[in-house]
């Protein structure tokens, strides 16, 4: 009871936070560059899952934290939801990505070719010991023969054009008017913009856990990675007063394809595809989240319905209502016991069966 | 001229934190909920910096309606010193520079966590209630979407047999807080997790009541002078916690709602669950009428059954 009865609550919240940020010792500039330089994909995570890209930001998130993800994510929409939003920019195709990284599973080879970028893929997970007893480790690349090109066509745009994918029409939802998860709330059915969205911004650990439940059998998806992709994009807005187009810098950006066994009208079965994108580079969150995007189609399990599967992979919400419970609940306790304590004085303890345990348990939450 | 000089000084937040856009969407968001009581509106929820579940959607609507002016007290539990609520009212003053109190008679917005305050609010005063779980259906229908259509059509047989399963088992209901309300006839709606004590008080208040749930990105409303009636059989009369024989340590004060305080001889000692209310006895600073008299009558006659 001490840390609701106790006058001077205030005081208490104030050196308990004190405390936090003395153990973390003295924060700089530099402290937060350091983070910047070495830490890219951990930056890349958290901007991804706050939708803000801004480096710097993410970093200082970071350093205030003391790397405790879900607030610094938090400190970043928070951060996030006091900006207006003052232009849309152009909608990108992936041939417009200077792409750096992209892999196929579905063909040994394909238009392009396989670019494996930068990976630790087919590193050998050994810690560098060396460097703990004073050698500096570096690594310099080779140069290729050639250069390889800048942006490459989606896998699925030659699929389309063989048959094997069914056409799609381009949207033509003028950018502004796309719906923006950030600035309305989510509702079901959801809209495909929103369901993107929402993975984008989803909790890398969520989406993951419940992409590999689908993966693993409770979906009917046998996931084919069609493409993974890490690459700059242009944030391309367009002057209001002029009309010129402008870049305005580049972000680093995944995406993923997925595609599944052939379904569909027997006489002409087509794939299916699921995609994906986020800012940053996080390959396993975009690898999970195409495999949501298509389950999330199909409606059977849990984990391919999309109330179930946005809900509960919103890093924010999912975070701060699971610390909540840290909060005092003793007059819902206390409604609840009253309660108990009439059913058990009325003599009814011996009708009452054992699953009855249960039932209470559940209505006391 | 410079554009320097048409522009104003930059600031960390616009004032109360939220930007007018947001404002402007909440404040329209609630004045459709007063004219449909009970009924869940949708809105953005923004991030505000505080967790999800710590009151963020109570907090979004007092940001929203808080003016220098304004007269704020936050209780948790019914609490003014419990932590978060500490933290809350200190962010309000902080970002709204309002008075902040802890009369319930004295402040114009009362944002709250799982109670009322025992003191009867008046026209003019404002409820905001945070909320974790805003569909009242939730536990009979799991999908959003589907509870939406039962509420649209009123279907609301799985909540009644719901209570009726209770009698069943337990030969009571056992419903603790968050019991399930009839809002103008229409609607069933959770009052937020208030105990069964507190939920009489919603009913043809004198005071505006918001309840907001930010993390489930919904509000609703009770205006001043609403029907409210907690769902309940003719032959079952709906029982508030039984408080008799309960005597606050502090302050004397009965038939109020208590916390109880478990003691080392096995035995537990009582006090008012009301700080401020108790507060205000042991300073002899004159109190208002309370919902409950010191008899334990609820001040609408009648409409609690024996």
């Amino acid at each position: 009871m001490a840390y609701v009865a106790a006058r001077g609550g205030e005081q208490a919240i104030l050196e308990a936070e004190n405390l936090y940020r003395e153990l973390l010792g003295t924060l700089s500039l530099e402290r937060v560059k350091i983070i910047e330089e070495t830490m890219p994909y951990l930056i890349d995570r958290v901007m991804g899952e706050a939708s803000i890209y801004a480096p710097e930001l993410a970093a200082l998130a970071i350093a205030q934290t003391g790397g405790e993800l879900y607030e610094s994510v938090l400190l970043l929409r928070a951060y996030r939801s006091t900006q207006p939003r003052l232009a849309y920019a152009a909608p990108l195709e992936q041939d417009d990505l200077k792409t750096v990284r992209r892999v196929s599973a579905a063909f040994k080879d394909i238009p392009g070719g396989q670019v494996l970028g930068p990976t630790l893929d087919y590193s050998h997970r050994v810690l560098r010991m060396e460097v703990l007893r004073g050698e500096t480790v570096t690594h310099q690349t080779k140069a290729a023969p050639q250069a390889s090109p800048s942006s490459f066509p989606a896998l699925a745009a030659w699929q389309r054009q063989a048959g094997l994918l069914p056409e799609i029409q381009a949207d033509q939802t003028v950018p502004s008017e796309i719906p923006d998860v950030t600035r309305e709330p989510l509702l079901f059915p959801v809209s495909r913009a929103h369901k993107l969205q929402s993975l984008a911004r989803g909790d890398t650990g969520g989406i993951l856990a419940l992409g590999y439940a689908n993966m693993r059998g409770y979906g009917a998806v046998h996931p084919t990675i069609n493409e993974v992709r890490l690459a700059y994009a242009e944030v391309l807005l367009t002057h209001p007063s002029t009309g010129v187009q402008f870049s305005a810098g580049q972000v680093r950006v995944s995406s993923s394809e997925i595609v599944t066994n052939f379904a569909g009208n027997p006489q002409d079965p087509r794939l299916e595809l699921g995609f994906s994108a986020t800012l940053g580079w996080n390959e396993v969150k975009t690898i999970a989240a195409s495999m949501l995007d298509l389950s999330m189609e199909r409606s059977g399990h849990p984990s391919q319905t999309p109330e179930f599967v946005l809900y509960h992979t919103e890093p924010v919400e999912a975070s701060g209502f699971c610390i909540h419970f840290k909060l005092p609940h003793y007059v819902t306790f206390q409604s609840s016991l009253e309660a108990m304590r009439d059913v058990k004085g009325k003599g009814h303890r011996e009708k009452v069966k054992e699953e009855s345990a249960v039932a209470l348990e559940e209505a006391m939450l | 001229m410079r554009l320097s000089e048409l522009t104003k000084p930059v600031q960390d937040h616009a004032y109360a934190f939220l930007d007018e856009a947001s404002k402007r969407e909440l404040r329209r968001k609630i004045l459709k909920g007063i004219c449909i009581p009970g009924y869940q509106v949708p809105y953005a929820s923004r991030e505000v910096p505080m967790a999800r579940g710590w009151g963020t959607g109570g907090l979004q609507v007092t940001l929203t309606l808080v003016a220098p002016h304004s007269t704020v007290k936050v209780i948790d539990q019914g609490a003014d010193d419990s932590v978060n609520a500490a933290n809350i009212r200190r962010f309000i003053a902080r970002v709204a520079a309002a008075k902040t109190t802890t009369d319930a008679c004295e402040a114009t917005l009362i944002q709250s966590r799982h109670r009322i305050p025992e003191e009867r609010l008046l026209e003019g005063q404002v409820l905001i209630l945070q909320v974790p779980e805003p569909e009242p259906l939730r536990g009979v229908e799991t999908s959003s979407a589907a509870a939406a259509e039962l509420h649209a059509d009123a279907d609301y047989g799985m909540m009644w047999l719901k209570l009726y399963e209770q009698m069943v088992r337990y030969k009571r209901i056992i419903q603790g807080a968050s019991y399930p309300v009839l809002v103008g006839n229409r609607y069933i709606m959770s009052p937020s997790p208030i105990p069964r004590w507190d939920v009489p008080m919603l009913h043809q208040a004198a005071h505006l009541t918001i309840l907001s749930a930010g993390r489930e990105k919904r509000l609703y409303c009770v205006p001043p002078y609403t029907e409210v009636r907690p769902l309940e059989f003719d032959d079952v009369p709906y029982q508030i916690e039984n408080v008799d024989g309960m005597v606050c340590f502090r302050t004397g004060a009965t038939h109020k709602f208590m916390n109880e305080l478990p003691q080392e001889d096995g035995s537990s000692l009582f006090e008012l669950s009301d700080s401020g209310y108790g507060e205000k006895i042991l300073t002899e600073t004159p109190l208002g009428e309370t919902y409950y008299d010191s008899e334990g009558r609820f001040y609408h006659d009648g409409y609690l059954r024996q």
